[in-house]
């Protein structure tokens, strides 16, 4: 089923959680809602689902407006959080819920529930694990009964909120795979809140990245981390170096060259922000090349697929450079030493001073 | 000196609780068992225990029914009036249990607000069975919303939005998954009730009016016993409470120590 979100704003007293955001999803699709705290993702997420409601604005579902349904009627799969799992009863009548609630005219006999229950548990590869109660299970387990039950009433969406975010790194890597796996399965349109840039990048078709109440940028994995539109989505989405620029003649100069700008409109700042990621950082002992700007050698870690380099420039900025291990040896660099840095890539903003 | 501490701690519970207690027990056995099953027998003290019985019958199940209502509101949502609501659960609790009994004085007495429209239609409320039900309606009201604000604060409304995204109703929601998840507090809230309904004295006092055999609850009936120097009767109705006090007690701990048990495991 796709998901129409058009201009829907939200407020809690005077704070604004959404401003005017629209957002398309289409059947099938596996989308990542990517913010900081606070930026409104959640609820957003709670607004697809019918557990809170727009102040303005509406909401479709496969092309009808579902703005003022409630959760019950809109056939949603929801994954809470902490999964909200119903603490007196066992795996099995969680899982069964959604099912037994149902009017007597539309409830599958009993025989047929437990065949589906069986089923989605087979499913979530939790099988041996029907009688126990929640809290004898681990973090991952709950997760996967709350997705099974959230399942089991056979939702046209799905929708998580924060899927990992309670779990610890290894059983959060593990599950996220196993999550991308399944939704390739069964191939339900999807919606997943996250904080995490990780996550959301490995794991989703598109990223939307929110801040503030507002979408920032809506694109591929590629397209939002390679070519971030904005400030904030560079920042957000990974370790970046900043340079500061003059701008003249449209473009911001550093070191003695001129980067075109990614802002849309330049706008009359005359200052600009030049990001580049750690590894699209050279470093090179040479001569002063073109667009070259000297750094001083300040740390080096070696270990890992990538060796990192700490550095400072002569206005004390520090910049971090991430070189491929051959690069590294061939170099053969020591701290303290003078050596020149070439930004490939970079994306430039210009900086607005009067906000 | 922790044992010093716990000597003393134990020492006055025993000369403050323990002691008062088995002296009722004392007293009401002090002429014999035949005695003390007459005092029980009478006519009068099996009116006031059926008053107390009635009394308990109305105010159990009426409280519970507010006090979840009250304790939903409060927890679940922000509207105008809350902190209101909030303040007015707790003023039975802040104010003399006398002048609760006044409040209702002086709203049905014959000089009250609405004492001269009830003569007129000929509806009895003061000094008659609806005032001591009311009166103690009044001064039970707190006890199960008090207990379940804080429990379902904690909770949240997870688990609640949960069955309702999974396509439970309303009411559905409430028996399959509100009130499992309350049931321990809820019972500790109506064992409360029910303790301070049937032992009820000052609002009760002042609105009952002291009819024998009609208007006297367990507590009166005793004032009036040990007032005419029916000690032994007096003690043995007064035991009666004492009884009631003991078994709400062990359902309190038992009940506590389910909570905790809960909570620990959740």
């Amino acid at each position: 089923m796709s998901i129409e979100v058009r201009g829907v704003s939200r407020s809690f007293g005077n704070y604004a959680a959404l401003r005017d955001v629209s957002l398309d999803v289409k059947e099938g699709e596996l989308v990542a809602l990517l913010g900081p705290s606070g930026s409104g993702k959640t609820t957003l997420l709670r607004i697809i689902a019918g557990l809170d409601f727009p102040d303005r604005g509406s909401v479709w579902l496969d092309a009808e407006d579902a703005t003022n349904r409630s959760a019950r009627d809109r056939r949603v799969g929801f994954v809470f959080q902490h999964y909200a799992l119903f603490r007196h009863m066992t795996v099995l009548e969680n899982v069964a819920f959604g099912l037994t609630v149902r009017r007597r005219r539309e409830r599958p006999p009993r025989s047929e529930i437990e065949r589906r229950v069986h089923e989605l548990l087979a499913l979530v590869q939790l099988e041996g694990l029907a009688g126990r109660f929640p809290s004898q299970l681990s973090g991952g387990q709950r997760q996967r009964v709350a997705l099974a039950r959230a399942l089991a009433v056979q939702p046209r969406v799905l929708l998580l909120d924060e899927p990992f975010g309670a779990l610890d790194a290894r059983v959060r890597r593990e599950l996220r795979r196993w999550l991308r796996r399944l939704h390739d399965e069964i191939g339900i349109t999807s919606v997943f809140v996250t904080h995490d840039q990780e996550e959301a990048l490995e794991l989703a078709d598109r990223v939307v990245v929110m801040h503030e109440g507002r979408i920032e940028q809506i694109g591929t994995p590629a397209e939002v981390y390679h070519e971030p539109a904005t400030r904030f989505v560079t920042e957000f989405l990974g370790e970046v170096n900043v340079f500061r620029a003059r701008i003249e003649d449209g473009r911001a100069w550093l070191g003695g060259a001129g980067h075109p700008l990614n802002t849309r409109s330049a706008g009359p700042s005359r200052h600009a922000a030049v990001y580049v990621r750690p590894h699209m950082l050279d470093l090179d002992r040479g001569p002063e090349s073109h667009g070259a700007i000297s750094a001083e050698v300040v740390r080096i870690h070696a270990a890992g697929p990538t060796v990192r380099i700490e550095l400072t420039t002569e206005v004390g900025d520090r910049l971090i450079a991430d070189l491929p291990q051959e690069r590294f040896e061939s170099l053969k660099l020591v701290p303290h030493e003078l050596v020149f840095v070439r930004p490939r890539g970079p994306r430039v903003f210009s900086e607005d001073y009067s906000i | 000196m922790r044992l010093a501490l716990t000597a003393a701690a134990l020492g006055f519970l025993a000369l403050f609780l323990v002691l008062p207690l088995v002296t009722v027990f004392v007293y009401a056995f002090s002429e014999g068992l035949r005695v003390y099953a007459a005092a029980l027998a009478e006519p009068d003290a099996r009116a006031a225990v059926g008053l107390t019985l009635v009394t308990a019958a109305f105010s159990v199940p009426l409280n519970t029914a507010f006090g979840v209502a009250a304790a939903w509101a409060i927890a679940r949502f922000r509207f105008p009036g809350r902190s209101l609501l909030v303040s007015l659960i707790d003023l039975p609790f802040a104010i003399s249990p006398v002048v609760s009994g006044l409040i209702f004085v002086l709203l049905f007495g014959m000089q009250g607000l609405f004492g001269p429209w009830l003569v007129e239609h000929g509806v009895r409320i003061l000094f008659a069975v609806p005032g001591i039900v009311l009166a103690t309606l009044f001064v039970t009201f707190p006890f199960v919303a008090r207990e379940l604000i804080p429990l379902m604060q904690e909770q949240g409304s997870d688990e609640e939005l949960a069955a309702v995204s999974l396509g439970a109703s309303g009411w559905q929601m409430f028996w399959r998954v509100t009130l499992p998840n309350i049931r321990f507090g809820l019972l500790y809230g109506v064992v409360l009730v029910n303790a301070r309904a049937m032992g009820e004295f000052g609002a009760v006092s002042v609105v009952s009016g002291h009819v024998r055999g009609l208007t006297n609850t367990v507590p009166l009936h005793v004032e009036i016993l040990y007032n005419e120097y029916h000690t032994a009767a007096a003690f043995s109705v007064a035991s009666l409470l004492a009884g009631l006090a003991l078994v709400t007690l062990v359902a309190k701990q038992l009940l506590e120590w389910r909570i905790g048990r809960k909570g620990r495991a959740a």
